[in-house]
Order: structure tokens, then C-alpha cells, then sequence
């Protein structure tokens, strides 16, 4: 009779399976984790469930966030598996709702790395968890009256990156690379993303530094590589030859802008962008881009669900430790043409061994506010 | 005004009227737009939105709707990239089996989508709507999320070559049309689809195979779509599931601005080309006459409507829905 009970498990993995298929958003991550259930899912009972919480896996940034959380939990001795995927495809409603099903069915036995898309969902998210005695560690979106010391220890950390002052860093290559004169377009993100206004932010910031460049216009692309195509392409038949260099709020609207030039057969245009993803870097060893930010998703991500996991394994106590190491800066490194190489070496090619429980080597100093 | 729109030899040209006046009225507004350069720069971007345009266009013209585009575009467009890169990199020597490649899939994708349509009697729109998602799923899932690039200089002529001011993108777009176009109306297959748009009733009462003639609609819908990959991937070098993004708006806006009657059975390739073309001059335009962002979207969905306005005869419509 061992087969009945053989197919009643696995049917109770199936169902388990299909309440967290809209975790998993992908009908194939579901696929592969039902497929080989056993081992993976009975390792991580032991400890707090680990899940990371973040809008899609079309954009390498998000693939290097989740990459950095595998990463820890084989740490752990546990499968890439044992790592829970909730996708909210940048639906803070759908970011809510994934977090409350994983808190009903595990409780108080969860470690949530998450951002919360947009930041007035960070309140509910943390009030959630901290309500369900969960552990919680968010990035990037957290209105300024929100702070983890206020909610014990079930709050953990927060990071965020400040990228005004990198984003500036950029300008000044481009500027420099430019001959200090001439024109300059700005392609923007979405225009109430935080990240956006703080780049452009750092753009003005360096104009004022150069007057004789001449700003031509800025305009938002959306951090999308056809958007940023098409509107390059409109920024040449507006300004023609004046244009003399391009500053990008990000690498996927470098990449479209990139594209839209050599199809003109323009290929020296100086261009520099933002986010350090791989393709970008290699594009800078070849100086096809002159200068990108690298903020180190991957250790974002393995960090981030590190803190929540010590927190709730009762590996350190959150409410003791200072302000700075619950709300602080993230990483960011300036990636120019002269050391591409050698960083493409260090952090591309391979990632460094990280010690997953030295939760602030790498961070910036605590979060100012103003 | 109404008399003079209403008489219907008048009406075919009101698409092409509205083109003209668009690309006048930038023209105004900043002389630079009525240039080669940015004539050839519109139509790189307009030629993967034709081919996509054209393909929901033959299935709009049987009366049914297909909003698989998306997925379909990105799923052609990552194993066309996987197996030009796997074949050597180029098209210039084993890699151009990709290319058959990437059409057939479309051509899977597309009859998986009408056989669900007809065999399972699920709506179009129902069945390709989940259908796209589907497909975009799947992109992902071959791809793990990452870009695969594309930098095969004889692949990249499509963008980089040019003859006469323009890309060979945008004659190998033209061929397509006219291949559609001959599909469209010189074929029992392209007849068929007006005769179903028109009346399905009446052409499944004279014995035509109705549910073979939507798969036969879908298929060919998929196949343009896989070209339409194929000059997307041409065009940024880079193939992901983001490819597909957008194609849907782009597409069925095109069709229907294009003086196409979304109740099928009017309309053709032609007014699709004229479809696509208006979409793509507002969308450089207002990069040219530099308006400000925060305006472009808002004014790109009016500009759609007054189109759509001016190109039906709403007079012959009983209804509306």
C-alpha cells in the first residue's frame, strides 16, 4: 500500500505547490520546485522560511538581486529551492497580498528580504510581518517616517542607495570626456521613481560645474531599451549634430540609445549610464559606454535575507545594534573605462566570496533624511 | 463636413489624410522632421510594429481579435537568438537556419492559439490574451531573465546597411507587406478572411470550413509576429522577453487607426502601413517638437481617438460595444 501514501505526499506537496504558484508567478519555477520536492523543502523546516519579494525577472537587476539570495542560502547548506520567489510585477497590491498568504502559512517562521515597489506599501508590508512575529529587511522604497527601531525587532534593516552623488560622478566623465563644452541629452527613468529624480538630481547637480555644456533636454524613457531607442532616435532629428553626449539614467536605456547611434553610424558618440548590470560593463571595457554605477545587487540580495534570517534564527538581536546598522547605504562603485577590466574580473565574471553574516561590510553610513 | 466624409471613396483615403496632416503639422512645428534622416528613423522603428500590425491584421479582418503578440514576439525572438548564437553567430553561414526557425515557432504558437480558439470555443480574445501570457512565461523561462545578445554584422546589416537613405530593414518590411498584400488578395485564404469578417453566417452556410480558415488566420497572425522578432532583434541586437513589450498597444491601435473595422471584414495591409506609420510619426513627432513628457502619453491617446474618429463611418454602425 506504500504507493497510496507515496501519491497522498505527493499530492499534499502538489497542493502546497499550487498555493504558492502565485509566489512563484512563473508556472516553470513551480514546475522545477515540484519536480524535485523531498529533500529541499524538508532541510528548510528547520529554520525560518526564506523568501525574497520583488517585481520581475526580466531585468538583470532584479536576476543579480535573486542571484545574491541563492547565493546565501546555499550558505546554509540548503538548495537554491529552499529560497521562496514572490514576483509582484510591480504591483504593490499583488506585493501585499503574496507577503499575507506566505505569513498565514508559515507564521512567525519567516525571513522576508522585500522591496515594497512603491513606498507607501512599505508600512502595510512591515506592519504585516511584524504583526505575524516575522522578520522582515526591506530595500529601496520606505516613506522617511518609517523606521525599523520602532517595530522591535521584527523590523530588521533597511537599505537604500543614495544616487545623486554617483549619478554626478557620471556627468563628470561624460562632461570631461566631451571637452567640457557642447550638448548633452538626459534620458530618464519613470518620473516619480526615486532613483530616477536622484539621477537626474546629480545630473543638474554637475551642470553647474561645466557652463558651457549645454543641456539640450530630458526626457524620460522609462527604463526601457525600445523607449529609449525610439526617443534618441527623435533627439537627433531635434538637435541634430549638437548633440555631443548622452547621459543615461540607467544601462537598459544606454543599451536602446547605443542602438538608435549606430544606426546612424555614429560610434563615438561618449554615452555613460547607471546600474553596473554585466552587459554595460563589458560595454565600458570597450568604451562604448564611458562610466556606470554599480551598486551590488548581488550582495544586496544575499545580505538582505541574510539580516532577516539571523534576526529571526535569534543569531543577533536587531534592537540592539546602533541606528546605522538598521537603516543605512548600499554600495555604489564608479565603473570607468580605466578599471572596467579589472572590475569585470572581481565582480562580473565571478562573484566574490562574501561573508554572509558580516551584515554591514560593505554598507555607507546611516540614512539622512532632508 | 459629415456629407463630404460619408461618401465612402472619400473615407479609404481619410487614414492617409490624417498621416499627411500629422507629418504637415510637425513639419510646422520643427522643419527637421520632414528630412530623409528622420524619415528612415521612423521607419526603423515602424518596421517590426508592421510586421506584428499586419499579422493581428488578417486575424481583425475574420472578426476575431488576437492579443498573443507579446509573448509570441518574445518567445521568437529568444530562439531565434539561441539558435543563431548556437549555430556559429551568424547568418552568413549555419546560423541562417534560425531564421526558419524562429517563423516556425511563430507558426507553432499561432496554431496552438487558433486550435484553442476553435476547438476548445474559447473567445479569441480569452484564448490569446492567456496564450500571450504563456508565451511570455515561457521566454523567461529559457531565458532565466537575461539578454542574449545579437552581433552578427551580416544579421546587423538590416539596421546598418543602407540603400537610398533607408535600412534594408525597412525594404525587407516592404516585401513582407506586399507578400501579405498578395496573401490578402489574391488567395482563397485572403478572400475567405473578408468573407468570414463579413458575414459568418452566410460564408459557414455556402460550405466554407470556418474553424479551419481562423486556425489557417492564427497561424499566419504568428508567423508575421516571428518577423516582426526577427526586425525587433535587428533592431537593438538584443533579444529578451522585454522584445515583446508594447507590441500589443502598438499593433491593434495601428490596425484600428489604419481605418481597419475591428467587427472584421474591412480594411486590409494597406490601411495597416498607414496605421502603423501615423502611430510611429505621432510617437517621433512629439520627441521632435520636444513636448514635454508628462504630455506625450495623454496626447498620443487623444491623437488615437480623433484618428479612429475620423476613419469610421460610425453611421453604419448599429452599434457600438
Amino acid at each position: 500500500m506504500s504507493f497510496i501514501k507515496t501519491y497522498i505526499e505527493r499530492q499534499t506537496l502538489n497542493r502546497r505547490t499550487m498555493l504558492l504558484m502565485s509566489a512563484y508567478g512563473l508556472f516553470g519555477a513551480a514546475a522545477t520546485a515540484g519536480l524535485r520536492p523531498g529533500p529541499a523543502r524538508a532541510a528548510a523546516s528547520n529554520g525560518p522560511r526564506i523568501a525574497w519579494s520583488y517585481r520581475d525577472r526580466t531585468n538583470p537587476y532584479w536576476n543579480a538581486i535573486v542571484s545574491g539570495g541563492n547565493a546565501f542560502v546555499q550558505s546554509l547548506g540548503l538548495p537554491q529551492s529552499a529560497l521562496i520567489n514572490l514576483i509582484n510585477e510591480g504591483s504593490s497590491e499583488k506585493s501585499l497580498s503574496d507577503i499575507q498568504s506566505l505569513l498565514a502559512r508559515y507564521g512567525s517562521g519567516v525571513a522576508l528580504a522585500v522591496d515594497p515597489n512603491d513606498m507607501p506599501n512599505c508600512r502595510p508590508v512591515v506592519e504585516a510581518v511584524s504583526k505575524a512575529g516575522a522578520y522582515v529587511s526591506t530595500i529601496w522604497n520606505k516613506t522617511d517616517d518609517l523606521h525599523p527601531w520602532d517595530f522591535g525587532d521584527h523590523y530588521v534593516s533597511h537599505m537604500t542607495w543614495s544616487d545623486v552623488g554617483p549619478s554626478e560622478q557620471t556627468a563628470r566623465v561624460l562632461f570631461d570626456a566631451m571637452g567640457g563644452k557642447g550638448g548633452v541629452v538626459h534620458l530618464g527613468g519613470i518620473a516619480s521613481n526615486n532613483p530616477a529624480i536622484e539621477r537626474l538630481a546629480g545630473f543638474r547637480n554637475a551642470l553647474k560645474a561645466y557652463p558651457n555644456i549645454q543641456l539640450l533636454a530630458v526626457q524620460a524613457a522609462d527604463w526601457d531599451t525600445q523607449k529609449a531607442n525610439q526617443v534618441m532616435s527623435g533627439f537627433l532629428t531635434r538637435y541634430g549634430d549638437s548633440i555631443k553626449g548622452v547621459h543615461c539614467a540607467s544601462d537598459t536605456m544606454a543599451y536602446g540609445v547605443i542602438e538608435a547611434l549606430r544606426a546612424e553610424g555614429i560610434e563615438d558618440m561618449p554615452v555613460v549610464s547607471y546600474d553596473g548590470n554585466p552587459q554595460a560593463v563589458e560595454l565600458v571595457t570597450k568604451g562604448k559606454i564611458l562610466a556606470t554605477v554599480f551598486t551590488n545587487p548581488y550582495w544586496a540580495g544575499g545580505i538582505t535575507a541574510s539580516l532577516a534570517y539571523y534576526a529571526a534564527s535569534g543569531a543577533f538581536k536587531p534592537s540592539a545594534e546602533p541606528h546605522e546598522h538598521r537603516e543605512f547605504y548600499g554600495p555604489t562603485t564608479l565603473v570607468t573605462t580605466k578599471d572596467a577590466q579589472d572590475f569585470k574580473a572581481r565582480y562580473i565574471d565571478t562573484n566574490p566570496q562574501y561573508d554572509w553574516k558580516n551584515f554591514w561590510a560593505l554598507a555607507r553610513g546611516q540614512i539622512r533624511y532632508g | 463636413m459629415n456629407r463630404f466624409l460619408a461618401t465612402d471613396a472619400l473615407r479609404k483615403w481619410v487614414p492617409l489624410l490624417v498621416l499627411v496632416g500629422l507629418c504637415l503639422f510637425f513639419t510646422a512645428l520643427n522643419p527637421n522632421f520632414l528630412s530623409l534622416r528622420n524619415f528612415a528613423r521612423i521607419a526603423i522603428s515602424s518596421s517590426p510594429a508592421l510586421m506584428v500590425a499586419i499579422g493581428v491584421t488578417f486575424v481583425i479582418l475574420m472578426g476575431s481579435i488576437d492579443l498573443s503578440m507579446e509573448g509570441t514576439v518574445a518567445v521568437c525572438a529568444v530562439v531565434f537568438a539561441l539558435i543563431l548564437n548556437a549555430l556559429g553567430g551568424t547568418i552568413a553561414g549555419r546560423g541562417w537556419v534560425a531564421l526558419p526557425a524562429a517563423l516556425l515557432v511563430g507558426a507553432a504558437l499561432g496554431a496552438i492559439n487558433g486550435i484553442v480558439h476553435v476547438k476548445l470555443r474559447i473567445p479569441s480574445f480569452m484564448a490569446s490574451l492567456s496564450l500571450g501570457f504563456v508565451g511570455i512565461g515561457l521566454s523567461l523561462l529559457i531565458t532565466g531573465g537575461d539578454r542574449i545578445l545579437i552581433d552578427d554584422p551580416p544579421f546587423r546589416s538590416l539596421l546598418t546597411v543602407r540603400v537610398e537613405g533607408f535600412p534594408l530593414m525597412a525594404y525587407a518590411a516592404l516585401a513582407c507587406l506586399l507578400v501579405a498584400w498578395f496573401i490578402q488578395d489574391h488567395t482563397t485564404v485572403g478572400r475567405n478572411f473578408y468573407a468570414v469578417g463579413g458575414g459568418e453566417d452566410l460564408a459557414r452556410a455556402s460550405g466554407l470550413n470556418v474553424g479551419r480558415l481562423r486556425i489557417i488566420g492564427f497561424v499566419l497572425a504568428g508567423v508575421f509576429y516571428a518577423l516582426g522578432a526577427i526586425f525587433a532583434v535587428a533592431r537593438l541586437g538584443i533579444a529578451e522577453t522585454e522584445t515583446g513589450r508594447n507590441f500589443m498597444f502598438m499593433s491593434i491601435t495601428s490596425v484600428v487607426v489604419g481605418g481597419t473595422a475591428l467587427r472584421g471584414g474591412e480594411g486590409g495591409v494597406w490601411n495597416t502601413l498607414v496605421g502603423v506609420l501615423i502611430v510611429n510619426v505621432i510617437g517621433n513627432g512629439m520627441v521632435v517638437i520636444g513636448l514635454a513628457d508628462y504630455f506625450q502619453d495623454g496626447v498620443l491617446g487623444l491623437l488615437v481617438i480623433a484618428a479612429v474618429y475620423l476613419s469610421t463611418d460610425r453611421r453604419s454602425l448599429s452599434f457600438v460595444k
